[in-house]
């Protein structure tokens, strides 16, 4: 070996009945999963016991019992009954988890609208109009969060008039007014025969539905181009307008008016909440841009040619021939984009929005102190909502996998 | 052979795991911070007069003198510290699990506080109220003027309990406006984001100084609770307990004696009030209970000053200070009519 | 015959729209009404925009003041400039004592040489610069920023990171003027070229250790001065909360993300399920559970420092993402090479780490970048918990007695510092993606 030269190996044949405990396939992977498992469950006994101990040797409390204990905080923001002092810790919990779902599902239909325009923006051909999207994108993406939550709060305040000198967004019916303490908006309330518009709308968007597909029907037979939208429209508006007439006007509102330093009455949204929702919206479609136009720009140039060429119009090539091809590439980001709205609604804590980490895992643990316990429901809280958006993901992955071949 | 190798790789990291494991044996808090070469104290993000930071990076405040009090007593040096910012979720878990030797943060002495989160809360060293300020414009003179009206406070705190319960005795339907950042909250009552602000008058008058034009807002004069603030350490240790505070009462003592930071040398040497001499351990032996050396009391004054000099210098008027007379308040010595009062030191 | 024309045809000038300004404009800008109108509302947007604030931030504030009651002395609209100013050395240092901070500068220039060798074309062994950095920078680093006694470890440490970056520089010089590797240039002056492998692989480790000797030597001859880590703050936090959280959590996420691919049920199991716990639950809470839980785990007496919560918080938080980000990159290469792999006689171990691997990791270079920015922006998250990260100081200016109240000028400049930083680097991530997948075509 000293003097270079290699020496050729010779073909080593195992024996072949010869049965080698410790080369076995089968006895290492059971080796090593029962170490793994018995590593895991030793660290997860030892981590337990040792709360266990330290929650016993420092008085602190345990348990769940706290979920029927009454509260005595109130709370800016609640979608159910809540009195202080009469509502629990349970209810706080609630509270805070539907202003989480709320605030999410919120933003993440304004980000999704929002997105897929300044997506399609971003390729616009007018240069201007395309440079601001890139703009807004590459400043909202690289801004953090947290930083432009806060800035949206101070932002949306400074800008708001107050009390006295309220916008009203319903062009004098004063139905819906926004001012630096929020937004207030007239609630409905439903009169005895306003089932009937309910109704009449629904017959409408099915006959809208049924009417789309003949005219594509008709569109594959014959290559005939029909415009499906203004009738469908005109249809779903018209229909419940003239049967919500006809039965009275069933329908009273609860409008928001100035009483003494607030308006009273409809529903109101404090600033925070406009704040987060601004915040999330933004941030959230600057990503979904992004990931719109990458899904636009993977469908094939030919795609919307050949298109074109058979004489559809460029509104129809869009829908019909190049977002559907983008769709699968678009999904995946945007539903995990969705995910991340959830999770990011949490900075709502920066700006005292009542959600369930600043409502539940602050407030409530600053007042109760059942840190594992509070802690614990709250993540298992996100957990749940995240496996299920990843659950329905999962079957669209599959469903979009299965169409490809 | 390969196989073999990583068998033992991983039987020696189960070992290390194992013995990295092994619990440390308890010992006294005093022994521990000795050992340690410096104090752990535990304040909060910066809240303006107790404890903030300047763009040098240090600490100031009246709870950070008090902390340095504590330090100066065990080791005769006041920067034999290291400040621990914790958050308001964590504040008591980490002094109940020992990240923190003491707190002093203006935390409020509560029973349950006390009671059920393992620690023990010391002598107040602030005692503070909750109020309201308004715009003086508003023509609003007292609290029960402002049925239904939107107030901003600071969320996760005694403040939002205390609103409520105000809210509910007298039927005012007051509507809070929720915060966690301090500025954002004035910022949108300058605005007229809400008709009134409400937290501990301290603060109150402190953010106000901030404010464009200070004079346009006045306090009302209700004071709707008690906000004892006070230092805190963990539950059971008595002699650290003791430690810390005797260190607070020595700050008041020395006010009520006279003695200063200016003076505190000559006190030592030519005072002839046993009480002073008892205090800076020139007579008697009051430092060996707490297990410090008979110099503690007067290493306090020497490095922090007393008491009325800690105010002054940064609630009070001082060029740090929030500018908040201390005259006929809560806070001024017993013999002027407030509450500090230090039970004797013999 | 005539078919061929013998003079050239004069160039015809470029269409209009392709060389004037106004054909520019027609055409980008003003090729419809509905374009036009578009293009008017834009514009005027932007004039609104930068008009207010270029009034507020420069011609109506304050650069130069002592307090922010001077600054409304001087405007009462204008942006105060003067507190973000004054508190600069907070903002980028954080605590640190001021005459130790030539520590973190250093430590930076020495990162920046380091890594250098990785950006310089004709230097050797790119993989080598990039490993050293990985292992031995953090053990410097860590010393000179925290500094007090060396121990054992540490002092071994020290010197085998003094000799990795020597030879690490060595090595590019050597690239940069000879073209050879610093092993090759060696072996060549020393006219060893002819000798057999194994006496210039000798030669080379008897001069690696006598290195770290005179190394070692050297470096137990001085110390720097403790500075615990409550001190740490500002920029220099975050960068380094981020910068340790996405280099553990590159092998974590290897890890976990070879775990959920595995065969093993348990070993998926269990990693499928640690990766889905992390990615489902936001940061805040994973911080909140180590600053509040953590400690409740530990046995009684053992105390983490809030720092280390904190990091290890983020690195499990970090390593279950880039488990994913793995696993796409593992994902994207074909299966034959697996195969091929193992028809040569590789075990799992050799097909992993030498075939897919390598050709996986090149695949997610950019998105290990782009979780880094997302690592950095999410990193503000720890001034919630109290640390006094870039956040925590900016929001820290507003407390400050001469500059209580000061709030919104602060958070714009973190806003404008953020953005310049992480731009940057995405520009960046852009350029290696289009560099990287130009390779693939060969």
């Amino acid at each position: 070996m000293t003097n270079g030269t290699k020496e050729i190996p010779t073909a080593r044949v195992r024996p072949k009945e010869e049965f080698n405990f410790f080369q076995d396939q089968r006895v290492r992977s059971a080796f090593y999963q029962i170490l793994t498992a018995g590593i895991v469950g030793w660290l997860v006994w030892y981590l337990i016991s040792n709360t266990a101990h330290n929650l016993e040797v420092r008085g602190m409390n345990t348990g769940f019992n706290f979920i029927t204990a009454s509260a005595g905080f109130d709370t800016d923001f609640k979608l159910i009954d809540y009195q202080p002092g009469v509502g629990t810790y349970g209810d706080i919990f609630i509270i805070g988890a539907l202003n989480t779902l709320l605030i999410s599902f919120l933003s993440i239909i304004v980000s999704t609208i929002l997105g897929f325009t300044i997506g399609v923006l971003r390729l616009s051909s007018n240069w201007l109009v395309s440079k601001v999207a890139l703009a807004y994108v590459e400043i909202f993406r690289n801004v953090p969060l947290l930083i432009q939550i806060v800035f949206w709060y101070i932002g949306v305040f400074s800008l708001l008039p107050v009390v006295k000198k309220s916008l009203d967004l319903s062009f004098g019916a004063e139905r819906v007014i926004l001012n630096n303490r929020g937004l207030y908006f007239a609630t409905p309330v439903p009169g005895d025969l306003f089932w009937m518009t309910l109704v009449a709308l629904a017959v409408a968007v099915i006959g809208a539905i049924i009417y789309r597909r003949r005219a594509r029907k008709l569109q594959d037979a014959s290559g005939k181009q029909t415009n499906t939208l203004l009738p469908s429209l005109a249809a779903i508006i018209v229909l419940p307008l003239a049967v919500y007439f006809a039965t009275g006007m069933p329908l009273e509102w609860d409008i928001p008016t100035l009483q003494g330093f607030n308006y009273a009455g409809g529903t109101s949204v404090p600033p925070s909440f406009l704040a987060l929702l601004v915040a999330l919206s933004i941030y959230h479609a600057a990503h979904i841009a992004e990931s719109v136009r990458a899904g636009i720009l993977s469908v094939n140039r030919g795609q919307s040619e050949a298109a074109m060429s058979i004489g559809l119009k460029p509104g129809r090539v869009m829908a019909m021939v190049v977002i559907p091809q983008a769709m699968p590439a678009i999904v995946p980001p945007l539903i995990s984009n969705w995910m991340n709205t959830v999770k990011n609604s949490s900075l709502a804590i920066a700006i005292g929005y009542s959600d369930i980490v600043s409502l539940f895992m602050q407030t409530a643990l600053n007042q109760a102190g059942y840190a594992v316990e509070m802690v614990g429901m709250t993540m298992a809280f996100y957990m749940f909502i995240s496996l299920t958006i990843s659950f329905f993901l999962n079957i669209y992955n599959k469903r979009v996998q299965l169409v490809e071949r | 052979m390969k196989f073999h190798c990583n068998l033992a790789l991983v039987a020696a990291l189960a070992a290390i795991g194992a013995s990295g494991a092994t619990t440390v044996a308890a010992e006294t808090t005093l022994e521990i911070v000795k050992a340690r070469g410096h104090l752990r104290c535990q304040v909060g993000s910066p809240s303006p007069g107790f404890y903030n930071m300047d763009s040098k990076g240090d600490w100031y405040g009246l709870d950070v003198s008090v902390c340095q009090a504590v330090a100066a007593a065990i080791f005769g040096d006041k920067n034999a510290i290291e400040f621990q910012s914790v958050s308001s979720q964590a504040r008591f878990t980490a002094l109940a699990n020992g990240d923190s030797d003491m707190l002093s943060r203006t935390a409020t002495m509560t029973m349950s506080r006390e009671t059920q989160l393992g620690i023990d809360f010391l002598p107040p060293v602030f005692y503070d109220g909750q109020g309201f300020m308004v715009r003086k414009d508003s023509g609003i003179t007292t609290a029960l003027d402002l049925k239904g009206a939107s107030v901003c406070v600071k969320t996760g705190s005694t403040t939002e309990l205390n609103l409520t319960d105000f809210s509910r005795e007298h039927d005012l339907n007051l509507t809070p406006v929720t915060f966690e950042d301090y500025n954002v909250r004035d910022d949108t009552y300058q605005n007229g984001g809400c008709d009134a602000v409400s937290n501990d008058k301290s603060s109150l008058a402190g953010n106000s100084a901030s404010f464009a034009t200070p004079s346009d807002h006045i306090i009302l004069p209700e004071t709707i609770s008690k906000e004892p603030l006070a230092p805190a350490v963990r539950q059971g240790d008595s002699q650290w307990h003791d430690l810390v505070q005797w260190s607070v009462y020595a700050l008041i003592n020395a006010e009520e004696l006279g003695i200063t930071q200016a003076n505190v040398d000559d006190m030592r040497a030519n005072s002839k009030d046993p009480n002073v001499l008892r205090m800076l351990g020139v007579e008697g032996n009051l430092h060996e209970g707490i297990g410090l050396n008979k110099d503690w009391a007067y290493n306090i004054i020497k490095a922090v000053g007393n008491y009325g000099e800690i105010y002054e210098k940064y609630i009070g008027g001082g060029e740090q200070g929030l500018g908040i007379d201390r005259d006929d308040t809560l806070n001024a010595l017993w013999s002027n009519g407030g509450l500090m009062y230090s039970p004797p030191m013999r | 015959m005539a078919i061929v024309k013998a003079t050239k045809t004069p160039e015809r000038p470029a269409p209009i729209s392709e060389t004037s300004i106004l054909g520019w404009l027609q055409k980008n800008l003003f090729s419809s009404v509905f374009n036009s109108v578009l293009t008017l509302l834009t514009t005027y947007i932007i004039y609104l925009t930068i008009s207010g604030v270029y009034v507020w931030g420069f011609v109506d504030a304050t650069f130069v003041a002592e307090t922010r009651r001077e600054c409304y002395d001087n405007s009462l609209t204008g942006a105060c400039w003067a507190g973000v100013i004054d508190w600069l050395d907070n903002i980028f240092y954080g605590r640190y004592p001021r005459e130790e901070l030539w520590r973190i500068n250093f430590g930076g220039i020495l990162l920046a040489f380091w890594m250098a060798p990785l950006w310089i074309t004709r230097a050797k062994g790119k993989v080598l610069v990039g490993a050293s950095v990985v292992a031995f920078y953090p053990f410097l680093a860590g010393y000179l920023f925290s500094g007090g006694d060396k121990g054992l470890f540490m002092q071994v440490m020290v010197s085998a990171a003094i000799v990795a970056f020597v030879i690490n520089m060595a090595n590019a010089i050597a690239g940069l003027l000879k073209q050879q590797s610093i092993a090759q240039f060696v072996i060549s002056s020393l006219g060893q070229t002819n000798a057999a492998d194994k006496s210039q692989r000798n030669l080379l480790i008897a001069l690696v250790v006598v290195g770290f000797g005179v190394a070692y030597l050297w470096q137990s001859s001085w110390t720097v001065e403790f500075v615990s880590w409550t001190k740490w703050g500002g920029l220099f936090l975050t960068l380094v909360i981020s910068g340790i959280g996405i280099a553990s959590a590159l092998p974590g996420g290897i890890i976990l993300a070879l775990g959920r691919r595995s065969k093993l049920p348990v070993l998926r199991v269990l990693s499928t399920g640690f990766i889905e716990i992390f990615r489902s639950v936001p940061l805040i809470t994973v911080l909140f559970m180590a600053t509040t839980m953590f400690p409740l785990f530990m046995p009684e007496g053992f105390v983490l420092n809030k720092l280390v919560q904190v990091i290890i918080a983020v690195v499990l938080f970090n390593a279950c993402y880039m488990a994913e980000t793995v696993r796409a990159g593992l994902q994207a290469i074909p299966k034959g090479q697996a195969e091929g792999a193992h028809t040569i006689g590789l075990g799992y171990w050799g097909t992993m780490g030498l075939i897919i691997m390598p050709q996986a990791l090149k695949h997610m270079i950019p998105n290990i970048v782009g979780s880094f920015i997302g690592l950095l922006k999410d990193t503000t998250l720890v001034s919630i918990i109290g640390l006094f990260d870039i956040l925590g100081m900016l929001r820290s200016i507003s407390k400050d007695i001469p500059w209580l109240g000061l709030h919104k000028e602060p958070l714009i400049f973190g806003a404008i510092l953020f953005f310049i930083i992480c731009f940057a680097m995405s520009k960046y991530s852009r350029h290696l993606e289009v560099k990287l997948s130009a390779g693939d075509r060969h």
